[in-house]
């Protein structure tokens, strides 16, 4: 495997004049195309970060901001005049907030889902995808926190749920899903950094070694630990690396699973049902690689980074989201045949309620975006269709926000007593804060992209027909060049 | 510290050929000034009196850090003064609170009071007067304060004591900040002297021409007292006038019964006594005085612990969907204009009554025949142990008819007892503006109401008093009402537990009305300005009704019956018998042939001016608990709405919450329709006392006024209007907008034959449960039971529950329950801690989603206009296994062993989980600050502050017991734990080292249940198998809501049994929510036929 920065600035990526064929077992479509050569990989994907900033980029950038500065503000009137000012009221006395919650986090999900599960399941597509879908994962775990953290009466206490029994001799109450959840999501978020870190780690390396300013370089001196690229670095790396895949793994399953648990454990129709955890995760990767395609379709034409990002990369993540959503179907349609089987006249009003009550119309979002949407995704034709993909994408999370509205709302606004039913509405406070951390997300992500390699530098490089030995192109062999146009 | 403002002392001294003339004269002028202020000097030796700079130096020598102050003008405390002072100017430019310190009286006792123990509440007795009669109250004091106000016990030991919404919610009228606190005279503030001296002058000028041009404009009352020294001023000023005006005429009963029997009598039911109550128009649940005992009375024979137990049977005939109503075993929806034929209809079938003529009026169209006749058989069938009543805006002819009816029942003297009253001569507020216009009136003394607001359209009162200069008002008034900017002279009234008095109850009992304080803003009673007007010498009122007292006991001793007059808070024995009459049967005659009946239709509308229960007439406006108190029937809030039926608002082409414009004789209202299920076709209900144009703080802007519909002559209802709509939709808070039971069995109910073959039905009607659900785990709460000494549970009676929402009043003045205001009652954030449900039923087939203008729609709408209904007070039900509790991340719910499910405030952070896992919905989220601001501000947080006059008077009402909880917290009830915990600390220090630490049973019970007049509620040990908790608990009709979930609560319910008559056409086998809930079991029965889970669980419900 190469090591990191080898490149100068003035060699021009180019594709090789005549490519020898692979033996017939390597004939697959590469996962990076037009056979670029290593410098080509650093110098594309580090060239992103350097020099001025595009102008669409600050198109975006000053708009999510702003919606940052937003949300910042929506939270301090929040705080200091209570949980009032949004919707919230008796029966429904969660909605945006722990929908917010819970779709974030289940946004959350793809990134380490992709660097951990499909790195132990030897998937070498996920190089292309992995680093922009951690750093997704992060700062979805960002906005996500926000919520549990601040939706509560009295933030300023926050830190009574954490196990810190000197400090007014009273344990966590362990027996709450809520307790399991702080666990459940800081110990995601942890680890999920700390791979991310991890992985930038060489890439950092890279970015070092290529800059021009004192403050560059010391910045990426100080990310990439002294990393120099030598065997021994690259073996405990990888040791390393295996291992925090090995330690996320289960965490991706666990999140969501206990997040579901916030619903499973309690006694409410359409709430107390086996079947949440695993249909949560499900939901959760479903959405995860939704927001991925959302982010990847439009930043590989900006970032001209087709020959990385790949056609055949979104054609596996549209498969993936057929999976999950058809898994999210199943779910949909069992809960019913459930209600019906159970015999629970609670719980079967819960899902005529859901069907036919006053909030039809998120029942009726809910199942086309997530189930019949995503059933586009059965014809290639329409996998290659970047436009088509885009929309999908955007409307199977618009369809998994439905999703946890139906499940909050719903299940709360009509249940035992009818005298205590209600219909709620959210305030523009609500509203605003939601989209406030939109804010924070696109910040963090367009800081992120502008900042650090949004692809794995290295672990593309070790994709490519080259890195493999046993390929023509591979090993040291020569190979003629002929220069790119640009 | 040195300051660089002006040199110190030493600093002077030390400046070369410094001398005295060189000091500036206004530094010296300074220094003698701060001598002068520190008063009488001492000094050490004679070098510090002459200040020789010798001693200077010594001094510095020896304390080098703080030396130089010793003689310096600008000392560091002067600094620091000038410092903190220019701090807080600074502080009133940037708008802080910093210059709004209030002003803060620190009074301890000189002498501490005998058996005074600070923090421990005393009670006192005394009364709340009304129009008729008086609610005997027990007052708590803390600390010197009055804080809560429960029924006096004492009066009746075999009866139950409640108390009514009014009472409850009268003690908040106390701290209402919006009270009237100043004399003034043409709209200025002047000094109570003044005013007091003008009193006795207007009294001197009187008397010169015996009262010519005197007229008084008083209220009902019972007051002896008030009588008293009306007939000294009448003796001593024969020319002056007496008019009486109340909104709501409840006299009326008192006037019926003296014509019918010839004798200035009053009547008082006595509802315990009666089998068969028949009501016509009447509201003696709600709206009719005198409620509570009425409710006592009718309760009492709701009780059914065996099977052969009997019940009393209410039929009911009325316009409006009334609580009453609610509680019938068979209502007739009728027009109150056609009530008189319903009246003559049972006259006519009971025969017996002597009158002619009523065939005539009897033969009403559209009324349904049978349902008279065979309501009058079983009338007939039960003489002497029936009653017949005419509700108060029924007019004379149909109370004379319910007179003659008990006559011919023989009613008289067993249900309907006749008690000597004195005769009332007054005029109305009618004639008193006939008066004025007159110019017979030169001086017009308004004791109490606001009749600027309430006085009849046509009498336009207002004007008439201000149409000529010459005449002085001189007003006692509670506040800067409508009627203040009318009158010259302004007093300020006194609340009543502020003021000395006395009063009759309903029966004649004479009780005291004890003051609880001095008046906070130093009010005057009634009797202090009659007594001032009469130049009487005593003018205290404590005196004055010291000296009615004397009177009124002839030759005992005076001072021990005074003294226990005042502690038991009523005169034994005082009660009159009630005295035997012939009716007079011509005059009832005579009084039926000028009866006119009119037959509303959709464009000739019957409008009923209906009292409100909440506000009265309009004299709780400003009380936020009323305001914010869920109107028993339609559960709306902070609003009054133009009640009308599903059918007629179908005919008019009007939906629920549009404004629409009534029209009535050419004056025109426009307020939000609200279609009432069991409201009479083509009759209209509007409540009094809404749309005041000079409210306070609380009832600013809330509702619409329809006084000015109201004429003299049709003060109750009136015929002849018509609504127009206007497409516009108006927000309504309303707490329960879903109102059928969707045939669960929350409610369980039967009829009283059915319960006599099964009396444990309601252990029958229990929802399936999937075999072998159980708890996995054993219930830390079964353990932890054995260390409990006691176990706290509560028994609520369905059968005994009327609805009146007394509860609802006392828990919220119990525990420091804050109101929120209209918008976060529409939003479904309302506080209370107990409320009730209330639920109607019909013969519709359910179906849960209609679609509009389906068929089910239609079917489903059309039963709801002659509903059957029920009321459940729910609150924290103390499950054992309490879904709330194991969801808490923080334990700030959790269990005791004595099996209460007690919250911790300081520990809550407010995720809210615990009432998303509820499945009883009863706990409350602090979503604002709801004490801290003012429920207008509530969105601007820090922002918005509560002026000082509020909030020293809101903290005053607050019951100083109970935790007053800040925003992001829940709450819930807590059983009054206070009140547990006050009766354990109390046994233990009684049981010493004797052990014996079980409070005795029964010896004190929870607010609501203390307020109940009803006795439906019942609080206390169920680990005592002597309380009456326990007792009830063992009935076959006690059932848990929701059993299913396996939640064990600790309050049951015991379901609730129906005694209609199988001969009315409107009978039902079964209640309809029985129906309901058999249709829903058959129904889900019908897709898996032949259940046999649901067969076994039955048989478990069973063992």
């Amino acid at each position: 495997m190469a090591a990191g920065a080898t490149t100068t600035s003035h060699v021009v990526p180019g594709i090789p004049a005549n490519v020898p064929q692979p033996p017939e077992e390597l004939q697959r479509v590469p996962l990076v195309a037009n056979y670029h050569g290593f410098a080509w990989i650093s110098d594309r994907v580090a060239s992103l970060t350097e020099g001025p900033a595009p102008i669409w980029w600050w198109v975006c950038f000053i708009p999510s901001f702003l919606a940052l500065c937003m949300l910042g503000a929506m939270l301090t009137y929040q705080i200091s005049t209570g949980v009032g000012v949004w919707g919230n009221m008796k029966p429904v006395m969660w909605a945006w907030d722990i929908v917010n919650f819970v779709w974030w986090i289940g946004i959350g999900h793809a990134g380490t889902l992709i660097s951990a599960i499909l790195f132990l399941l030897r998937q070498r597509w996920r190089t292309a995808v992995n680093r922009a879908a951690e750093a997704m994962t992060i700062f979805a775990v960002m906005c996500a926190g926000i919520y549990p953290a601040l939706h509560v009466g009295r933030a300023w206490y926050d830190w009574w749920l954490f196990p810190i029994p000197t400090s007014n001799s009273i344990w966590p109450q362990f027996r709450s899903p809520l307790m399991w959840d702080v666990f459940a999501v800081s110990t995601y978020f942890t680890v999920s950094v700390l791979f991310w870190y991890m992985g930038l780690i060489p890439d950092l390396a890279v970015f070092r070694d290529r800059a021009k300013s004192r403050v560059r370089q010391f910045l990426y001196g100080l990310g990439a630990l002294g990393w120099t690229g030598s065997n021994r670095h690259w073996s405990n790396y990888e040791k390393a690396y295996l291992l925090l895949a090995g330690l996320s793994t289960p965490l991706v399953l666990s999140v969501h699973s206990i997040v579901s648990l916030d619903f499973a454990v309690s006694q409410l129709p359409g709430w107390h049902t086996t079947i949440f955890p695993p249909y949560f995760v499900a939901g959760a990767i479903f959405s995860g690689f939704g927001m991925v395609l959302t982010l990847l379709i439009p930043l590989r034409s900006m970032f001209k980074l087709q020959d990385i990002i790949t056609m055949r990369h979104i054609d596996i993540m549209c498969k993936v989201t057929l999976a999950t959503g058809s898994i999210v179907g199943y779910a949909y349609g069992m809960e019913f045949f459930i209600a019906w089987y159970s015999g629970n006249p609670a719980e079967r009003f819960h899902f005529l309620n859901r069907a036919l009550g006053p909030y039809q119309w998120g029942w009726i979002m809910m199942v086309s975006c997530n189930v019949l949407v995503p059933q586009f995704f059965w014809f290639k034709k329409l996998r290659q269709n970047l436009l088509v993909v885009f929309i999908i994408s955007i409307l199977v999370n618009v369809g998994m926000w439905f999703e946890r509205f139906v499940i909050i709302v719903i299940g709360l606004h009509r249940d035992f007593i009818p005298s205590s039913w209600g219909y709620y509405r959210p305030t523009f406070v609500d509203i605003c804060t939601y989209i406030g951390t939109f804010g924070l997300f696109f910040t963090c992500f367009l800081l992120f992209i502008r900042f650090l390699p949004m692809i794995a530098i290295s672990e593309v490089k070790g994709v490519t027909p080259q890195s493999d030995p046993h390929h023509p192109m591979g090993g040291a062999k020569k190979v003629e060049v002929v220069p790119d146009e640009d | 510290m040195k300051t660089t403002i002006l040199p110190t002392q030493s600093e002077r001294n030390a400046q070369p050929g410094a001398s005295s003339e060189s000091i500036p004269a206004h530094w010296v002028a300074l220094e003698q000034n701060s001598q002068a202020q520190t008063g009488r000097n001492y000094w050490r030796s004679l070098e510090e009196l002459e200040g020789t700079p010798e001693f200077r130096e010594w001094v510095e020598r020896e304390f080098p850090a703080g030396a130089s102050e010793l003689s310096d003008p600008v000392n560091r405390r002067h600094f620091m003064k000038l410092m903190s002072a220019s701090f807080m100017l600074a502080g009133i430019g940037l708008g802080t609170s910093g210059c709004r310190r209030p002003v803060q009286n620190l009074e301890p006792f000189g002498k501490m009071p005998e058996n005074y123990v600070h923090g421990v509440p005393q009670f006192f007795a005394t009364a709340m007067p009304t129009q008729t009669g008086a609610v005997p109250l027990v007052a708590k004091s803390s600390d010197g304060r009055p804080t809560k106000l429960e029924g006096n016990g004492l009066l009746n030991p075999d009866k139950k004591s409640g108390t009514d919404c009014y009472a409850q919610a009268s003690i908040l009228n106390l701290y209402d900040p919006d009270r009237t606190r100043q004399f003034a005279y043409k709209g200025n503030n002047t000094t109570a002297e003044k005013a007091l001296e003008f009193l006795g002058e207007l009294g001197k000028n009187a008397e010169k021409n015996q009262g010519q041009g005197l007229a008084f404009l008083i209220e009902r009352g019972t007051s002896p007292s008030r009588l008293r020294l009306q007939k000294i001023i009448s003796d001593k000023l024969p020319q002056a006038r007496w008019f009486v005006h109340d909104p709501v005429d409840l006299d009326i009963h008192r006037r019926a019964a003296t014509a019918a029997f010839g004798k200035s009598l009053k009547p008082f039911y006595a509802f315990d006594e009666a089998d068969i109550i028949v009501s016509l128009d009447s509201d003696f649940i709600g709206s009719e005085d005198d409620a509570t005992s009425n409710i006592v009375g009718f309760a009492k024979r709701r009780q059914v612990e065996k099977t052969d137990d009997k019940l009393n049977r209410l039929y009911v005939a009325e316009s409006l969907m009334t609580i009453t109503g609610f509680n019938a075993d068979h209502r007739l929806r009728v027009p109150s204009s056609q009530v008189a034929q319903v009246a003559a209809g049972l006259a006519n079938q009971i025969g017996k009554t002597g009158i002619s003529c009523l065939e005539n009026l009897a033969q009403a169209q559209g009324l349904d025949a049978k349902w008279i006749a065979e309501c009058a058989r079983d009338l007939a069938a039960n003489p002497g142990r029936s009653l017949v009543l005419a509700g108060h805006r029924q007019p004379m002819a149909v109370h004379l008819l319910a007179n003659a009816m008990n006559a011919a029942l023989g009613n008289v003297g067993k249900t309907v007892l006749l008690l000597e009253t004195p005769p009332s001569k007054e005029g109305t507020i009618a004639d008193l503006a006939q008066a004025l216009t007159g110019n017979q009136v030169s001086t017009l003394v308004i004791l109490g109401g606001n009749p600027a607001y309430t006085a009849p359209a046509d009498v336009d009162f207002a004007r008439a008093v201000r149409k000529n200069d010459k005449i002085t008002v001189v007003r006692l008034g509670y506040y800067e009402d409508e009627t203040f900017p009318i009158s010259d002279w302004h007093l300020p009234a006194a609340h009543y537990l502020e003021s000395w008095g006395d009063a009759l109850t309903a029966d004649g009992t004479l009780v005291p009305v004890q003051p609880l304080i001095a008046p906070l803003f130093g009010g005057l009673t009634e009797l202090e300005v009659l007594a001032r007007i009469a130049g009487q010498k005593i003018t205290d009122p404590y005196a004055i009704v010291r000296e009615t007292f004397a009177g009124t006991l002839k030759g005992a001793d005076a001072e021990a019956a005074w003294r226990k007059f005042l502690h038991d808070g009523f005169l034994a024995n005082s009660a009159p018998k009630g005295v035997q009459a012939r009716i007079d049967t011509a005059a009832i005659g005579k009084a039926l042939g000028e009866i006119k009946v009119a037959t509303p239709s959709k464009d000739k509308l019957e409008v009923v001016f209906h009292r409100d229960y909440k506000l009265d007439d309009g004299r709780f406006n400003n009380n936020g608990w009323m305001q914010e108190l869920p109107d028993p029937v339609t559960k709306i809030t902070w609003d009054n709405v133009i009640l009308i039926s599903r059918k007629t608002s179908e005919d008019l082409g009007v939906t629920n919450r549009e404004l629409v414009t009534l029209e009535l004789n050419g004056a025109s209202v426009t307020g939000p329709i609200w279609v009432q299920p069991g409201q009479a076709d083509n009759s209209v209900g509007v409540a009094l006392g809404y749309g005041r144009t000079k409210p306070g703080r609380v009832g600013n802007k809330v509702g619409f006024n329809v006084y000015p519909l109201r004429k003299a002559a049709a003060a109750n209802f009136a015929t002849g209007a018509t609504i127009r709509g206007t497409g516009k939709s108006y927000k309504i808070s309303c707490t329960q907008n879903h109102w059928s039971l969707e045939g669960r069995n929350i409610v369980r109910e039967t009829n009283l034959e059915e319960f006599r073959k099964k009396p444990d039905f309601a252990k029958h009607m229990v929802e399936k449960e999937p075999e072998g659900a159980g708890p996995l785990y054993p219930n830390p709460l079964d353990d932890l039971k054995k260390k409990g000494l006691h176990q706290w549970g509560m028994s609520i009676d369905l059968n005994k529950c009327v609805g009146c929402s007394a509860c609802v009043l006392a828990c919220q003045s119990e525990n420091n329950i804050p109101i929120v205001g209209k918008e976060m009652v529409g939003r479904g954030r309302e506080m209370h801690w107990l409320r009730i449900d209330r639920y109607y039923a019909g013969p519709g087939k359910m179906t849960h989603f209609p679609r509009e203008n389906s068929e089910d729609k239609k079917t489903f709408e059309s039963w709801i206009d002659n509903p059957q209904t029920v009321m459940q007070p729910m609150l924290c039900q103390h499950c054992e296994a309490a879904p709330c509790e194991n969801v808490c991340p923080v334990n700030a719910t959790s269990h005791d062993q004595e099996g209460l499910n007690v919250m911790t405030y300081n520990r809550c952070v407010g995720t809210r989980y615990c009432s998303n896992n509820c499945p009883y919905k009863v706990r409350r989220f602090n979503f604002f600050d709801y004490n801290k601001r003012p429920i207008d501000k509530l969105k601007l947080g820090p922002f918005a502050t509560r002026r000082d006059d509020e909030w020293d008077l809101l903290k005053m009402s607050k019951n100083p017991d109970v935790t007053v909880r800040m925003r992001g917290v829940m709450e819930k009830c807590t059983f009054c734990l206070q009140r547990i915990e006050q009766a354990k600390i109390a046994q233990k220090t009684k049981a010493g080292a004797s052990g014996d630490v079980i409070v005795p049973t029964d010896s004190f019970t929870t607010a609501c249940a203390q307020a109940c007049p009803a006795d439906a509620i019942v609080f206390g040990n169920i680990k005592d198998p002597d309380s009456r908790v326990s007792k009830l608990k063992q009935l076959e009709r006690d059932y848990s809501v929701l059993e299913f979930l396996l939640t064990k609560p600790r309050l049951t319910y015991l379901a609730r049994v129906r005694n209609p008559n199988p001969a009315m056409p409107d009978y039902q086998a079964e209640p309809y929510t029985f129906q309901d809930y058999e249709n829903r079991e058959r129904k889900s029965g019908g897709e898996e036929p032949e259940t046999p889970s649901h067969e076994k669980n039955g048989k478990k419900g069973e063992a």
